[in-house]
């Protein structure tokens, strides 16, 4: 019996080596080990951990070396990849979206954690009086879109839009705070709104109906689960002919109309060249502010067209 | 060298997640083993725990009244799903899955409609974080947790030993004799699903504290989690492990075990896309092991007769 027990074991350690295949690169001395730890296998995310390292690399060369793991999704695993990086003793850690960025906070005070696809740092961290700098061993960089902007830009595609409709998913803390902004920018402008949250891809397609029949434009901000089934959304908008604007260039090119956002990998990117400076001694991470990426304005043309909406100037066509 | 030194490093915190996931196996015990159902409701009565945890500490009320409110409320939840089994007749798995779903909606409701509350060991007084893991100090989790599984396991085999709990054993070993005893089985099922949901809570709620947030999403496979502690402890100490007390040591060490393969398994530098196949692989591993044992002792019967 033990001896059955041992050799599975055995046999489970030779299978995830192999399953291994020198995915771990080992680290020389003088030289930078950095854990990334990303939430989960999603084209924005990996876009981010993509210009993370490429800038790093661009930055440091040979002399750094990664440990990427990803927890796939499940929350649970951020910890335990975290404690693995802790007790490595890695340079810097790389946490790629909120609940990622929250394990790494709450394992290390010491390490450098910076983050990346956080949407807001004082909502993730929960810190009351919010100056722009985390001021502890966290910092990175946020994928905020600038919402003001994105609700004058509702106005701007559609002057006579008087029912903006907001969808969303309700497991993605980032949408609904999202969604609070924009729906306050609306407000102010004296225009009706009205949220409609789906809790995963199976009552997408009947809230989008629900969504479509209410408004007169919709609103989608940067959410995975939206960005996963633009195909479901855009077949309920078209049909209904019900535009959207959204927050993000991969739904907008799915199911929408216009979008102003960030790319992922450029904002990688930045959160690659804030590592440099600590790594190198630079910069101080708590007095580093979080930073953000540049903006771009973009439209759907197929959409246009389908719609009979003539794009507004200052747009270019993804 | 480095190797086996990070590892060993990294063995207080395995650890510790190890045995605020064993709380939960425990929970799972209740049900799988003693009451022999299967109960889905853990996977949102845990999500639950460290909602309601959450966000009482963030409204200022203290961490031991937050994780006694927390496990009121994985009771509540076990009583839902008993009464869907009990007064309207839906089969155990069913009414844990709809208990479930039900849950995500009620947990985003306790969670102020936000799908992630955190909350920060810098600013609140937590029972246990993942920071203080590695340092000598009152303020290591360790302790706590270890001294709050040991309290558990002696209510449970006090518990058991009473009158109710005997009664209670008997209606998972054979409700049909247990009926025929004068045994309330019903009774019996309520009670078991609200002490297992509130030992699952308890569990969220903890794992919330220690990793700084509790998430919508946070009771995702914790089933599996769980019944991979209860199986893991089987196969390793039922041979030694007679005792009911003992036994729910050997779930709780389980959950331990679990957490350190996969810690090894990621130390090894596994690739992470392959994590989900990992972690069915080592509990499929457990789940064979006690059936191929009985093939095999029953070979040898057939060639000594």
């Amino acid at each position: 019996m033990k001896k059955a027990l041992t050799i599975m074991l055995l046999v489970l350690f030779a299978v995830s080596t192999v399953f291994a295949g020198g995915a771990k690169e080992k680290a020389a001395d003088g030289t930078f080990k950095v854990g990334i730890v990303q939430l989960v296998q999603h084209v924005a995310l990996d876009a981010a951990t993509q210009g993370f390292r490429d800038a790093l690399k661009a930055e440091l060369g040979d002399k750094v070396v990664f440990d990427e793991q990803n927890a796939s999704g499940e929350i649970n695993n951020c910890a335990t990849i975290v404690n693995g990086f802790v007790s490595s003793k890695v340079d810097l850690i790389m946490a790629n979206a909120t609940p990622a960025v929250q394990a790494a906070a709450s394992a290390t005070s010491t390490i450098p954690v910076l983050g990346t696809s956080v949407t807001h740092y004082a909502v993730a961290l929960d810190i009351d009086k919010w100056t722009g700098t985390v001021g502890t061993n966290v910092s990175g960089t946020s994928d905020l879109a600038p919402l003001d902007e994105q609700a004058k830009m509702i106005q701007e595609w559609f002057p006579k839009a008087k029912k903006v409709g907001l969808l969303f998913c309700s497991a993605e803390a980032n949408s609904i705070f999202q969604v609070e902004e924009v729906e306050a920018y609306l407000k102010k402008a004296g225009i009706q709104t009205q949220k409609f949250s789906f809790t995963d891809t199976n009552d997408i397609a009947s809230v989008t109906q629900k969504a479509a029949d209410w408004s007169d434009v919709i609103y989608i901000p940067t959410d995975n689960t939206a960005a996963s089934n633009t195909e479901a959304i855009a077949n309920i908008l078209v049909a209904s002919k019900t535009p959207a604007i959204c927050g993000e260039e991969g739904i907008c090119k799915g199911c929408g109309v216009a979008t102003l956002s960030i790319s992922y990998y450029d904002l990688g990117v930045t959160t690659g060249k804030m590592a440099a400076k600590i790594l190198k001694g630079e910069a101080k991470v708590s007095e580093m502010p979080i930073e953000f990426a540049p903006v771009t304005k973009k439209y759907n043309a197929d959409m246009c067209k389908t719609f009979g909406i003539t794009p507004v100037a200052g747009y270019e066509a993804i | 060298m480095t190797f086996l030194s990070s590892l060993l490093n990294s063995v207080p915190g395995a650890v510790s997640q190890g045995i605020i996931w064993g709380i939960m196996g425990i929970g799972v015990y209740i049900t799988f083993r003693i009451m022999d159902i299967a109960d889905l409701t853990v996977d949102g009565s845990f999500a639950t725990g460290g909602a309601v945890c959450v966000m009482l500490i963030r409204a200022g009320v203290s961490p031991w009244i937050a994780i006694v409110c927390a496990m009121a409320a994985g009771a509540l939840a076990g009583l839902m799903t008993a009464l869907l089994h009990t007064k309207c007749n839906i089969p155990a798995i069913l009414s844990g899955i709809l208990t479930q779903l039900s849950l995500y909606s009620i947990n985003l409701r306790i969670m102020g409609g936000r799908a992630n509350q955190p909350v920060s060991v810098d600013k609140f007084n937590l029972l246990v974080s993942q920071r203080y893991v590695r340092e000598l100090s009152l303020k290591n989790p360790l302790p706590l947790i270890i001294l709050m599984t040991a309290a558990l396991i002696m209510f449970l085999y006090w518990f058991f030993g009473t009158e109710r709990g005997c009664a209670m054993r008997a209606t998972g070993d054979n409700p049909t004799m247990a009926k025929a005893q004068g045994i309330n089985v019903k009774n019996n099922m309520i009670i078991a699903l609200m002490c297992s949901n509130a030992l699952v809570a308890l569990s969220g709620a903890l794992l919330a504290q220690y990793q700084g947030a509790s998430d919508i999403n946070m009771g995702r496979g914790a089933i599996v989690i769980g019944l991979a502690a209860v199986i893991i402890g089987e196969v390793f100490f039922s041979k030694v492990f007679k005792n009911f007390a003992l036994k729910l040591l050997a779930v709780s060490i389980g959950a331990v075990v679990y957490y350190l393969v996969l810690q090894i398994t990621l130390q090894l530098g596994l690739n992470t896309n392959d994590l989900k196949l990992i972690s069915a692989m080592i509990v499929a591993v457990f789940l064979a092991v006690p059936y191929w044992k009985k093939l095999a002792t029953r070979k040898k019967g057939v060639k000594n007769a």
